[in-house]
């Protein structure tokens, strides 16, 4: 496998992943200002602070009302994690890899690229943008469905593991925050009515919420959604899970050498791997979940970085 | 239903004109089809307008989500094209191109024998059939190819040749091309298209296959490893994703397997390749490079080069690696050598031309050039050093100041232009762009042909080729990058 060429498949999958949750944000954002009541301050100035663009955003828009923060989030190409942004990029990476993936993924890769091309501002006014979403999510599980069901098991599926995994744990952390952040619950409010349907569309919004319910039951609490979302093994879109492909995909492809190492080295995910294992849901919320989710954050950037030194660098 | 809601079929007799002095392609001048066109002409051109249009739209559609695309030079970074394409395929019955098969095969060995004797002992210039000076001062030629063996004597892997089609239904040979020819996927693609948008009449027509290409080409490559290595590391080497034919690209690599890479992946160690994988390096045995000689290695040619392999000539010297087209092959398709094409194929297979070329001018002879300037206004001047259509000047065509402009080029250096006279090409029933208009749904618009002919140890031709259209009324260039379409090549089983 061509170094360049694991690094196309491992950022095209970094881009498509991060399209379909920057689909996630927005939408969990956008029910909650639906569902809940009038939340105090801007909703949406929050998920703009959370994903770090207040700044670029204020370059470009006078107000941040919805339809201004929607159309920078999905359409604007001038913000380079806008979901259209990310299709794009994805959708160039895979152009140099054409080759190296099947025809059906590169296929649907293409179709998502042109139609993205062709979505329009009135698709996110209030009545068709909740279809929008929907469709689009169904559109990256297809992408999903595709990976899996046409590609050969061998390196560069694991280099593609490797940039989905990365930025799903990411991102899953940048989930709960965005509950953190979001609304700061009053004392009062924690335990509450509005807390819990706030922690309910954050599950809905990693598609977890059937599965929490079948796993933890029907009382949402704090604590078992952190457990689910950060520490479950068996849940797909848990940090737990995420680290655990990683550890795989690493050692497969450490394994496909010519002359593979005789002495099992330490792994990359190693660092996070032992964060996760270090701590229970309990014990993070009482120091500090959002202290926690930057270090999960700072270690998945250092895997990055591991994996591009050691196998994607040029020279 | 309704009668007056169906619009009638056009009856392609009163549709369509056949036009007196050029070669129609699908009707004799009695506007009956010729041979192996009738069902075609029964089936196809007897659709409404309305379904054929139809037809084209979605074949667009297919090309546009294959990312069936080239990249058009000049325009803004990333605004990929679809090659347009025409759904009225053009048909070449078994016996024509049973003659045409032959022809190929006989001028590629010729070419080939030809470029191996140039770099070699050069006994054609010895024995006079052409001047030494025209070779050796030829842009082409390449000292770096003197002395080079290639494994099977293989210079040529991969060539295609332009054929055009006269006003007396001969086809002559108009260029060649044994650098890096492109447009063979297309020829692929179309078909695949094809068969999705008409299955039933690709079917009862009898059309050979055009899948196997890609098998063959890497039977050709593999065969060039160096020692006769059984399974050899072959990759094919891209200028990137911004070159016109960057799609070829990927999809010849897909379809044989192989590594797409790009000269920053490789490195030469040892006067050997390398690839640089994710655990190393790992030896290339045959490229397949689609980058001109003078990117190829910026050692022995252009030092600007980026794209491609520091040190590749010296390892394709050492026997470590073989590339295909082989270095130095232009020499053949040199445009002032054109004009001896014929004697070299004389001269290496002792055998007449089974397919004549157009007639062509070398400019540097003074009394030829003094015959053209005279009627500069009916000849097609063409630079000896371009490709892809650029830089020729059509006489009839031309206006007065791009006929004083040529002729003043022509004056400075005479070498670095030929002349031939206009061949009217010939015509194919074509779909309008607009519909349906006074003229109904066709009109005859210029093609060519370019068949694929690949040099392993047997030669073998892609039946049929890359039918290129020249889309505008009147015009005779096909190129893609000056507005040209394809139509799909049906070469008949029988």
């Amino acid at each position: 496998m061509l170094r360049r060429i694991a690094d196309s498949l491992f950022w095209a999958a970094r881009y498509l992943e991060r399209a379909e949750w920057r689909a996630r944000l927005v939408s969990v954002n956008h029910n909650l200002l639906i569902e809940g009541p009038a939340p105090t301050g801007n909703a949406w100035s929050s998920l703009l602070a959370i994903s770090g663009d207040q700044e670029l955003f204020e370059k470009h828009y006078d107000d941040t009302d919805e339809i201004s923060v929607l159309t920078f989030f999905v359409l604007d190409e001038r913000n380079p994690s806008s979901i259209r942004s990310c299709i794009n990029a994805a959708r160039s990476n895979a152009r140099a890899l054409r080759h190296r993936i099947s025809s059906e993924l590169w296929l649907e890769i293409n179709t998502l690229h042109l139609d993205a091309k062709a979505w329009s501002p009135t698709r996110l006014g209030t009545s068709e943008v909740f279809d929008f979403f929907q469709q689009l999510q169904d559109r990256f599980y297809r992408v999903a469905g595709v990976i899996n069901g046409t590609l050969p098991r061998g390196v560069g599926f694991d280099f593609l593991g490797l940039g989905i995994m990365l930025e799903r744990a990411e991102n899953v952390t940048r989930l709960l925050d965005i509950k953190y952040h979001y609304l700061l619950p009053r004392l009062e409010d924690v335990g509450g009515p509005i807390d819990l349907l706030q922690w309910a569309a954050v599950l809905r919004s990693a598609s977890a919420l059937e599965a929490y319910r079948l796993t933890y039951g029907n009382l949402i609490r704090t604590e078992s959604v952190v457990e689910m979302l950060l520490f479950d093994p068996t849940f797909p879109r848990s940090a737990r899970y995420c680290v655990d492909r990683l550890e795989t995909a690493l050692r497969r492809i450490a394994r496909a050498a010519p002359e593979p190492a005789a002495a099992p080295t330490g792994l990359a995910s190693d660092g996070l791997a032992g964060l996760l294992a270090s701590r229970s849901a309990a014990e993070v919320i009482a120091t500090g979940l959002h202290d926690f989710l930057l270090d999960v954050q700072d270690e998945c950037e250092r895997i990055s970085g591991a994996v591009f030194d050691q196998y994607l660098r040029f020279e | 239903m309704d009668a007056q809601t169906v619009s009638k079929p056009v009856p392609i007799s009163d549709a369509y004109r056949v036009v007196a002095g050029l070669f129609d392609e699908m009707f004799d001048l009695e506007r009956k089809p010729r041979p192996g066109c009738a069902r075609v002409v029964a089936d196809l051109l007897a659709r409404e307008p309305d379904r054929l249009a139809e037809l084209r739209s979605r074949a667009d559609g297919m090309f546009l989500r294959m990312g069936v695309t080239f990249n058009v030079y000049g325009m803004e970074e990333g605004s990929e094209k679809i090659f347009p394409f025409d759904p009225i395929p053009r048909v070449i019955d078994a016996a024509t191109w049973a003659h045409l098969e032959a022809g190929l095969m006989q001028r590629v060995r010729a070419l080939n024998a030809f470029i191996q004797d140039v770099y070699g002992a050069g006994e054609i210039m010895k024995d006079g059939v052409i001047p030494r000076d025209l070779v050796l001062g030829c842009p082409q030629y390449r000292r770096a190819a003197v002395g080079l063996e290639p494994p099977h004597g293989t210079f040529v892997t991969v060539a295609g040749i332009d054929l055009v089609r006269g006003a007396d239904g001969r086809f002559y040979v108009l260029e060649d091309n044994v650098r890096t020819p492109s447009g063979v996927s297309y020829v692929i693609q179309n078909r695949v298209v094809m068969t999705r948008l008409m299955p039933d009449l690709v079917r009862a027509s009898g059309v050979r296959s055009v899948e196997n290409y890609p098998a063959d080409l890497l039977e050709s490559l593999c065969e060039l490893a160096p020692g006769g290595k059984s399974r050899p590391k072959v990759a094919l080497l891209t200028p990137g994703i911004y070159n016109s034919a960057f799609f070829e690209h990927v999809f010849l690599s897909h379809q044989m397997g192989i590594d797409l890479v790009e000269g920053h992946d490789l490195v030469c160690v040892d006067h050997k390749v390398f690839m640089k994988t994710v655990h190393g390096l790992e030896q290339v045995d045959v490229i397949y490079r689609r980058i001109d000689d003078d990117f190829v290695d910026p050692v022995v040619f252009r030092p600007d080069s980026v794209l491609g392999i520091a040190g590749l000539t010296a390892a394709i010297r050492a026997g470590n690696v073989s590339v295909a087209n082989g270095i130095g092959t232009g020499i053949a398709d040199d445009k002032a050598i054109f004009a001896y094409t014929p004697a070299i194929v004389r001269y290496y297979l002792n055998e007449e031309p089974l397919l004549p070329i157009v007639e062509t001018h070398i400019l540097s002879d003074p009394d030829v050039r003094r015959t053209v300037l005279r009627d500069l206004d009916r000849y097609v001047v063409k630079p000896t050093n371009a490709s892809g259509g650029y830089g020729v000047v059509i006489g009839p065509k031309a206006t007065y100041r791009e006929l004083i402009e040529t002729r003043e080029g022509i004056e400075r250096e005479p070498s670095g232009f030929i002349a031939q006279p206009v061949v009217q090409l010939s015509v194919h029933p074509t779909l309008l762009g607009d519909g349906v208009n006074g003229a109904g749904p066709f009109a005859p618009r210029h093609i060519d042909l370019r068949p694929f002919v690949l040099l392993g140890s047997r030669p073998r031709v892609l039946p049929g080729g890359l039918t290129r259209v020249a889309l505008r009324e009147g015009s005779l260039v096909v190129n893609s990058s000056q507005g040209g379409g394809s139509k799909d090549t049906w070469v008949l089983e029988r």
